[in-house]
């Protein structure tokens, strides 16, 4: 049976929206495809029609509050801000989106972004990826790097944020507040890398 | 060559640290270990090295304090055997690596080590300095960190909350910073923010910072440091509860009158949370800015008077101590009214503390010397005073006389008297050099307000009938009580 475009986004939206009622109640490991198609009243084999595994379905939400947190961090910039902040303003912007998935996200990230070489790569995680790092790198531009960062700097930066979702995910502090401050520490310690001003152990602080 | 200038410069750091820590262990006469061992420290190259306002025993100054904690530390276990003496050295390695990195108390060790570095010629005009320095600060934070604050706190950014926000703090407050800002209403205030996690970072610290002294000291002193470092972290932690300092802010304004001439904000409660407070902006400037417009005696002694009285007021009528003596809490205007500002560093004396405040100072204006003895070995933990070295209960008890001078002279103190300030501070130099440094944490906190209190009215150079003030004050609180 055809089914229009129209049905064809409903089913999709409310698969997703059911889909992260069940990994926030069961969480991501303990569901399974056969819930969230229950629950969004399709057959099991219909729901493999929009994903086609769970890690896809998952990633899909995150791709989806990553594009928002980006539409967000355009809003909200002033242009008046420097590297450091604007870093911290589109990272802040993307975690706020993502907090409703908070709960059931760690095992989702370590599987969709680990940077380890995998016998599957998630499609869904390394296009969030590629976009996260096109952001930055545009970013980067607007306040004067004329040239891409190179591999070693991009790598860097993928870790220290890869350890900033970790770090997110896990937060039990109010309103993440802990991770606030390692996002300041880690996009301060990358803007001084790739600035390349010599480390002064805090003596320009401190006289 | 690079290298060799680097080399040089740390030789003449070495000269310069060597000279100016203290000197005569048997163990090690010239303190060269130790100055090594500090050097060493502060020469490792940390992640965090750059980042503004965290300092890693950078500077000279810094690494004095540390020198000094490390002394004092390392005399506590001079006669252990040579393994124990290897394994406290490691622990005090690390605690002193974890000192330099607690970015919140930079300011205040730093300033320390400056005025350690001029012992014992140190003047005046630099320990009012320093006292100014001793509060806790946080990092600085951009506008897009104070923005998520506010989504977190209110669930709306600072534009939408006020008619107009300064994307720019205009000064540094406890633990975080200050923004001016516009209410729709139209009415000017002062927003503070307090930088996220920052308790969190403090109950770690302390912690670590207990566990690393812990084998290095089995005195009776050292649960003198404990307890003193448990009050430290109880006052630390209260800072970082902007809902309390707004219910002290509220209790502060009510008990002044417009005839008394002293400016409590008004706290908004609607812009207020526990991480945000928001209260009406006082125009004025401060003390420096003050001291700069070359101001008659008779303006300075009208301040000097009503921040005796505002502090005597909230001691006798609250039983409070505004135990925070940054001068940055005072503010001049220019209708001749003084304003106070935060309160996030108040010590409410318990009723036992209360009293037994209260009969120091009688014994001591009663003149009743058997009374006022039995009060310091109180402070200084012993059961009576008999138990006391002679000399250290003579020199807690001169200290003490110190500060009772004021209370005792009728008409008009002058606390710009260099002689007089001088007295204090060579009376506190002598207690810490012979180590009488024992003592209930409440004296922490009445030490800072006293020495807070009369650094900035020797800075201003001011007078005031202090005696009659405190027996207003008193006479007020009881009329009150009545």
């Amino acid at each position: 049976m055809r089914i229009s475009e129209q049905a064809k986004q409903e089913n999709r939206s409310r698969i997703l929206d059911k889909a992260a009622e069940i990994f926030n109640s069961k969480g991501f490991e303990d569901s399974t495809t056969r819930d969230i198609a229950l629950a969004a009243g399709l057959a099991a084999g219909t729901l493999f029609n929009y994903f086609p595994s769970k890690e896809t379905l998952a990633m899909t939400m995150v791709s989806e509050a990553l594009v928002q947190g980006r539409e967000d961090y355009l809003r909200r910039c002033t242009g008046r801000e420097e590297l450091a902040e604007e870093l911290f303003l589109f990272v802040a912007s993307g975690l706020r989106r993502l907090r409703p998935l908070r709960p059931f996200l760690g095992p989702v990230l370590e599987r969709s972004l680990s940077p380890f070489p995998r016998k599957n790569v998630c499609q869904e995680g390394e296009t969030a990826r590629q976009e996260h790092l096109a952001a930055v790198q545009s970013i980067l531009a607007r306040h004067g790097f004329t040239e891409a960062p190179d591999y070693v700097a991009m790598t860097m930066y993928w870790s220290l944020y890869l350890g900033i979702l970790a770090f997110w995910s896990n937060d039990t502090s109010p309103n993440q507040e802990a991770s606030q401050a390692l996002i300041d520490y880690s996009i301060r310690m990358f803007v001084q890398l790739i600035s390349g001003s010599g480390a002064d152990k805090g003596e320009a602080d401190a006289s | 060559m690079q290298v060799e200038d680097g080399r040089d410069t740390e030789t003449l750091q070495m000269e310069m640290l060597l000279d100016a820590l203290p000197k005569g262990s048997a163990t090690d006469p010239a303190s060269l270990a130790l100055a090594r061992l500090i050097t060493n420290i502060s020469n490792k190259k940390v992640p965090v090295s750059s980042f503004s306002r965290i300092w890693t025993l950078g500077s000279l100054q810094a690494r004095v304090s540390a020198g000094y904690f490390a002394y004092w530390l390392r005399s506590r276990f001079s006669d252990a055997e040579n393994k124990q003496r290897l394994k406290s050295e490691a622990h005090l390695a690390a605690a002193l690596k974890l000192f330099g990195t607690m970015g919140y108390m930079r300011g205040a060790v730093m300033k320390v080590g400056q005025l350690l570095a001029n012992l014992p010629e140190v003047v005046p005009e630099e320990f009012a300095e320093v006292l100014s320095a001793l509060h806790f600060e946080a990092p600085p934070m951009h506008f897009a960190m104070v923005r998520e604050v506010f989504l977190d706190e209110f669930g709306r950014e600072p534009e939408e909350l006020f008619a107009s926000f300064d994307r720019q703090a205009f000064a540094a407050a406890s633990l975080g910073q200050v923004h001016r800002a516009r209410l729709h209403s139209g009415e000017e205030v002062a927003v503070k923010i307090q930088y996220p996690g920052i308790a969190h970072t403090i109950k770690a610290d302390l912690r670590n910072l207990r566990l690393l002294l812990q084998p290095l000291c089995l005195t009776i002193d050292w649960q003198d440091t404990l307890a003193k470092l448990a009050d430290i972290e109880r006052m630390l932690l209260m800072e970082t509860d902007y809902g309390q300092e707004a219910a002290y802010n509220r209790k502060a304004r009510l008990v002044f009158n417009d005839a008394d001439r002293i400016a409590v904000p008004l706290v908004h409660d609607q812009y207020s949370t526990r991480r945000v407070l928001t209260t009406e902006y006082l125009h004025g400037c401060h003390i420096n800015d003050f001291l700069a417009t070359d101001p008659g005696q008779g303006e300075r002694d009208h301040f000097t008077r009503l921040l005796t009285v505002a502090t005597y007021r909230l001691y006798y009528r609250l039983h409070w101590l505004p135990a925070d003596p940054h001068p940055g809490n005072f503010i001049f205007m220019a209708d001749g009214r003084l304003g106070m500002i935060d309160f996030g560093c108040t010590l409410t004396l318990s009723d036992e503390e209360w009293v037994f405040s209260n009969e120091a100072i009688q014994a001591a204006l009663d003149k009743d010397l058997q009374g006022l003895n039995r009060a310091i070995a109180r402070a200084c933990r012993f059961d009576d005073p008999g138990d006391m070295e002679p000399d250290r209960l003579e020199v807690i008890r001169q200290g003490f006389y110190w500060f009772m001078e004021p209370w005792q002279q009728e008409g008009i103190f002058d606390f710009g008297d260099r002689a007089f300030f001088l007295r204090g501070i060579d009376n506190v130099i002598e207690a810490t050099r012979k180590g009488y440094t024992r003592s209930l944490p409440m004296t922490l906190w009445s030490n800072r307000f006293t020495f807070g209190g009369r650094a900035f009215c020797y800075k201003l150079k001011g007078r005031c009938e202090f005696r009659k003030i405190f027996k207003q004050e008193a006479a007020g609180a009881a009329a009150k009580l009545t």
